[in-house]
């Protein structure tokens, strides 16, 4: 965000005087009655408790409220950078944010793509409601299922002594720790993906196949050059919206994935929060990685969001 | 200019959040008053007489609350005269209902007496949050009083910051040690075994239940012993070497005279590498280390596990469970501590569990009045059978003519929240907890539970790190976490880092606060060796 | 149109691997469902896979009979009905606006929008924030929090962005008003991201437990999820002295049970919703 105003207004295209503005007001003055309500749910249910963000800077006690607690300025951030192992969990926080980006975040568009090709309607209704269960299913659950099928009666070790290999418990090697959370991920949640990507594949015009097909393309050549591309907008949207959140893994899925083995590459800021933070209950302490994380994401959807623009007229949320 | 701007914005910000706070919460109370949960004077039925009300926080794994007029209301109202209201909260753990109760704090509505967790006491005290209760006890609480021993009033007293020797806590006691190894007994028998003494002994019967299968189904299947992730419940190993632990969680003790943390000593290292060569030769289950308790539980229900390492007084639990699994009556017995050559081993012993109580500070006469008489009904002795029974026809029914426990139902059981025979708990009390709830199927299951505990006394030694509050850990979270010791006694474990990796577990132990907290530790402890 | 034997081998490829993903993807909840059915027994062993162990119905006896499930599940699904409603309404009239390139505000707008999506306010500010709007313990707290989704918002408003402008203005020229072109033309040519929306919130509100776990504290208003986790609270090491059940349910397969009964709604309403989906349920061209 740039520091001047008159810059600032540039780039967001609003015009300097402030007469234009009142003149949108009088001609669309029902668009911003229209977005009154959404500002102040934003205002009272977001907004406002964020403003408690300060406790960042402070020794927040329950006790004493935000009014008393003391203030210490960065302490709380000098104390996160100092840790020992912050460049760990630093580095596997990058790590597993990039996977989540570059490995899992494609696949329900590849997966409403393909289920968009399902011909049988009800086969394909059984699919996609298949494909989408597991995002109900808490991380406990998917956890535990993955600790059994890697353990030593379990699934992967019967196949590996089929073949006449020996038992080996993966759950507890750090060199497995990164692709099962990948294939975890896309496993419980890549289904649930699809429901917007199928909505906007809906949305497409028939009568574009058709002439496609009349011209001569295959299915594959349709999907290539008239689904995907028109796909593009959503894809843009939803990419720009998780990656503020970049390096905020999932909490859940971690924490239920990871065992003290596996710490050097899974330790996350969650659960070295989760340990440090909220089972001491040091809220202060909790709110700094907190803010340290948003920080970063913020830096993330700014960039992106002005390579979206550059990409495709009004490809960016603003 | 800017920065001024800002500054009037949030604090204009803050105020706003703080007045809606404010009024939200005055609004909130007179809500929950109408409804009655939180503590205030309330009218009772006929009698005429004014009962107090007063709103417990305990942990509930899932029981009804316990609502004003309902049954168990009643029930403890006839006791003692007062009321007692006890929300749903949500356990998880501790997590829940830790974070509930900061809320509450926060929200200026603590409950009037609830159990503090995960040593969030000390900042209670430091803010004044806390009843003090050094000259209330003995005069308006005497049997809690007298039936809690001196030296652990004295530990308590060592918690209050102001050194002033002030008690603000409640503890939760024990006078015998809880848990120990506890081995198949008749596994044993049909091995032609008998109960392991020495180092050696017990390698040749970890080895024996491996290979000449005593579950008898042809199988090679035994899973000799082991325990869960984190290197928990499998203490006994540890402790063959002399160290202090508690449910796997490494404690403080006297090692070369002076107050250490077992997990840095060198005590520790030979332990870690004795468990890592079981891991090897597969005498411990290869999964120990993955084991959720579902996961371990299975196994020893399983008929499949040797020795495990829990409550000497819950043998009964497992024991059935494994019949009602396989229809195999197991005999659970009570192992010795064995010595490893050139230590002493022991069963760790603690006397003080935990903080089982705190009040809120409150100048109100009549809560404190009310919560004295609670405290005292607590501790008498003769009370304990009737608090545990609960209420009849809930809790507990009349077999002929013998009140017993019935089995738990949490779709109509109230939370017991006053369990004294619990919380502080003798030989005595327990064994009587026990005989209340054998049943004839049962009684083959608790008459082993209670021969073993009573053995119990005989092997416990009592730490010199007994009590020592979470205080001494300010600052370094981590290492009241344990995190780093967890990290390296898994791997040392496993065999993926050498034994030799213990040396730099210690160097980065101490550099990363370890020294520091000790240091808070050893001062601790001066303070009550006076 | 006929299907070359090309076309015809790539979409039964493709149909082929998403039948298999399809199984996998079924795998969790075959668990959860053989758990809910198998015995204690095979719970206490821990021998329970893909396939009920020692039939019963037990555990689905003891959760169906409970008062309190059903409460609450009837409690779940009013408050998601009404807030699924609400929040659609709400939503499209922010979203509208802010698709128009002509409503100035509307960049400003979407960073306000966005910025509360990165930076989420810490819990005691949070708790005392809507305590203080009087919803502890009070029902609205189970839908006015959800009623606007900043994700949603952004999804709603790309969608609008797509719809053809030239309906629009022909609309206008009729004399059509703002408010009347969102109600009247676009809604309901916006069945597609509607029904996504829609869907989005419904499971919000369907699955929440946060906000519940902070602001309800009446076990009488206690939402399905909430029921769910007073299932699964035990599994702790306490030295509990009970006495011995003689039941065939353990914690493990009651809460087994619970969250396959609340996953049954969520399962049954897609195919439902799938009608919504058709191909070509916008009108006019996309603008390619």
């Amino acid at each position: 965000m740039s520091k001047k105003k008159t810059s600032a207004a540039v780039n967001m295209g609003l015009p300097k005087s402030k007469t234009s503005l009142i003149a949108n007001i009088k001609k669309f003055w029902p668009y911003y009655l229209m977005v009154m309500p959404g500002v102040l749910f934003f205002l009272l249910f977001k907004y406002i408790p964020l403003l408690g963000s300060v406790i960042a800077f402070q020794d927040f006690s329950v006790f004493k409220g935000i009014s008393d607690s003391p203030w210490v300025g960065l302490k709380h951030f000098k104390a996160l950078i100092s840790y020992p192992d912050f460049r760990r969990i630093f580095a596997n926080t990058l790590i597993l944010g990039l996977c989540k980006t570059v490995l899992i975040f494609p696949i329900p568009v590849f997966l409403s793509l393909m289920l968009n090709e399902v011909k049988n309607l009800k086969l394909k209704k059984t699919i996609q409601t298949a494909v989408y269960i597991p995002y109900f299913l808490s991380w406990v659950i998917v956890g535990g299922l993955i600790f059994d099928i890697f353990g030593m009666g379990g699934l992967f070790n019967n196949i590996r002594g089929f073949f006449g290999l020996d038992s080996i418990l993966i759950m507890q090697k750090e060199s497995w720790f990164r692709p099962i959370y990948v294939l975890s991920s896309i496993w419980k949640d890549a289904g649930w993906g699809t429901v917007v990507y199928l909505a906007a594949i809906s949305g497409i015009d028939p009568a574009l196949y058709e002439s496609a097909a009349i011209d001569g393309a295959s299915r594959f050549s349709r999907i290539k050059y008239i689904t995907f591309p028109l796909l593009i907008p959503t894809i843009l949207t939803l990419f720009l919206l998780s990656i503020g959140s970049f390096l905020e893994l999932g909490f859940e899925q971690v924490f239920n994935l990871l065992t003290p083995m596996t710490y050097s590459v899974g330790d996350i800021f969650d659960t070295y929060v989760y340990r440090v933070g909220i089972q001491q209950a040091q809220y202060s302490f909790t709110t700094a990685v907190g803010l340290f994380q948003s920080t970063i994401g913020l830096i993330l959807v700014l960039s992106f969001n002005k390579l979206a623009n550059k990409f495709s007229d009004d490809g960016g949320l603003w | 200019m800017k920065r001024n701007k800002t500054m009037a914005l949030v604090l204009a910000g803050v105020m706003a959040a703080s007045a809606l706070a404010g009024c939200g919460s005055k609004g909130v109370t007179a809500e929950t008053s109408k409804a009655g949960t939180s503590g205030k004077t309330e009218e009772s039925s006929a009698a005429g007489e004014k009962t107090v009300d007063l709103e417990v926080w305990y942990t509930n794994t899932g029981f009804l609350e316990v609502k004003k007029d309902g049954p168990l209301y009643n029930f403890y109202k006839d006791m003692f005269g007062v009321g007692i209201v006890s929300p749903y909260v949500e356990w998880n753990g501790g997590t829940t209902y830790q974070e509930q109760l900061n809320l509450k704090i926060a929200a200026g509505e603590a409950p009037d007496m609830f159990m503090p967790v995960n040593g969030m006491e000390a900042d209670l005290v430091k803010n004044g949050a806390l009843l003090d209760l050094t000259d209330l006890l003995p005069e308006k609480a005497p049997h809690l009083w007298e039936t809690v021993p001196k030296e652990v009033w004295d530990v308590i007293r060592s918690y209050d910051p102001s050194g002033q020797g002030r008690i603000y806590m409640i503890p939760s006691v024990f006078d015998y040690p809880l848990m120990s190894a506890i081995i198949r007994q008749d596994w044993l028998d049909k091995l032609n075994l008998s109960m392991p003494e020495t180092q050696e002994d017990f390698l040749n019967v970890l080895r024996a239940f491996k290979t000449q299968d005593p579950n008898g189904n042809g199988l090679a299947d035994e899973i000799p012993t082991g325990g869960r992730q984190e290197a928990r419940w499998m203490d006994y190993l540890f402790a063959m070497y002399g160290i202090s632990m508690w449910e796997g969680f490494p404690q403080w003790d006297i090692y070369n005279g002076e107050l250490t943390y077992s997990a840095v000593t060198p005590n520790m290292k030979d332990a870690l590498l004795f468990i890592r060569d079981l891991y090897k030769e597969g005498l411990i289950d290869p999964e120990t280390l993955l084991n959720d308790k579902a996961g371990w539980e299975g196994k020893i229900n399983s008929d499949k596990v040797g020795i495990y390492y829990h409550w000497a007084q819950a043998t009964y639990e497992y024991a059935t469970s494994l019949e009602s699994a396989t229809g195999v009556r197991a005999e659970w017995a009570v192992m010795p501590p064995i010595s490893a050559p050139g230590y002493e081993g022991f069963y760790t012993e603690k006397k003080i569990k935990g903080i089982q109580w705190v009040l809120k500070n409150t100048d109100d006469q009549e809560k404190i009045d009310a919560a004295m008489k609670v405290l005292d009904a607590y501790g008498n002795k003769d009370l304990w059978q009737k608090f545990f029974l609960g209420v009849e026809g809930e809790h507990s029914k009349m077999v002929d003519g013998k009140l017993m426990k019935l089995p738990e139902d949490k779709k109509t059981m109230e939370n017991l929240v006053l369990q004294p025979g619990k919380d502080i708990s003798t030989i005595d009390s327990i064994t009587q907890l026990l005989e209340s709830v054998k049943t004839d199927e049962t009684a083959w299951s608790i008459d082993q539970s209670i021969a073993n505990v009573q053995k119990m006394p005989n092997y416990g030694k009592l730490i010199a790190g007994d009590g020592m509050p979470n205080s001494v850990y300010e600052g370094y979270a981590d290492i009241m976490n344990r995190t780093l010791y967890v990290e390296y006694a898994s791997k040392i474990i496993t065999g993926e880092y050498p034994i030799e990796k213990f040396d730099e577990f210690v160097q980065k132990w101490n550099a990363s606060g370890g020294e520091a907290v000790t240091k808070a530790a050893r001062e601790w402890y001066e303070k009550t060796q006076k | 149109m006929t299907e070359s034997i090309k076309d015809k081998a790539f979409q039964g490829a493709i149909t082929f691997i998403l039948c298999i993903l399809g199984i996998i993807a079924l795998i969790p909840l075959l668990t959860v469902i053989a758990r809910s059915f198998s015995s204690k027994a095979a719970a206490d062993m821990n021998i329970i896979n893909l396939w009920p162990v020692g039939f019963t119905l037990a555990s689905w006896k003891y959760i169906l009979s409970d008062p309190g499930l059903w409460k609450a599940f009837f409690i779940s699904l009013s408050t998601t009905i009404i807030g699924t409603v609400l929040a659609l309404a709400v939503t499209s009239l922010m979203a509208y606006p802010l698709s128009k390139s002509n409503f100035k505000l509307g960049q400003i707008l979407m960073l306000y929008v966005i910025m509360t999506m990165i930076f989420k306010a810490p819990v005691v500010p949070y708790f005392l924030t809507v305590k203080g709007m009087g919803l502890f313990n009070n029902p609205l707290v189970l839908i006015l929090p959800h009623i606007l989704s900043a994700y949603n918002l952004a999804i709603m408003r790309t969608f609008f962005k797509q719809f053809p402008a030239e309906v629009e203005e022909a609309a206008m020229i009729d004399g059509c008003g703002y408010f009347q072109m969102l109600y009247k033309i676009v809604i309901p040519s916006s069945k597609a991201v509607l029904t996504t929306v829609g869907l989005f919130y419904a499971v919000t509100m369907w699955n929440q437990f946060q906000h519940p776990i902070m602001f309800i504290q009446k076990t009488g208003l206690f939402p399905l999820q909430l029921k769910i986790r007073q299932l699964i609270n035990g599994g702790s090491d306490f030295a509990n002295i009970a006495a011995v059940a003689n039941v065939n349910y353990t914690e493990s397969t009651l809460s087994a049970a619970t969250v396959v009964f609340a996953i049954i709604p969520i399962i049954a309403i897609y195919p439902w919703l799938q009608k919504y989906f058709a191909k070509g349920a916008m009108l006019g061209s996309v603008k390619g």
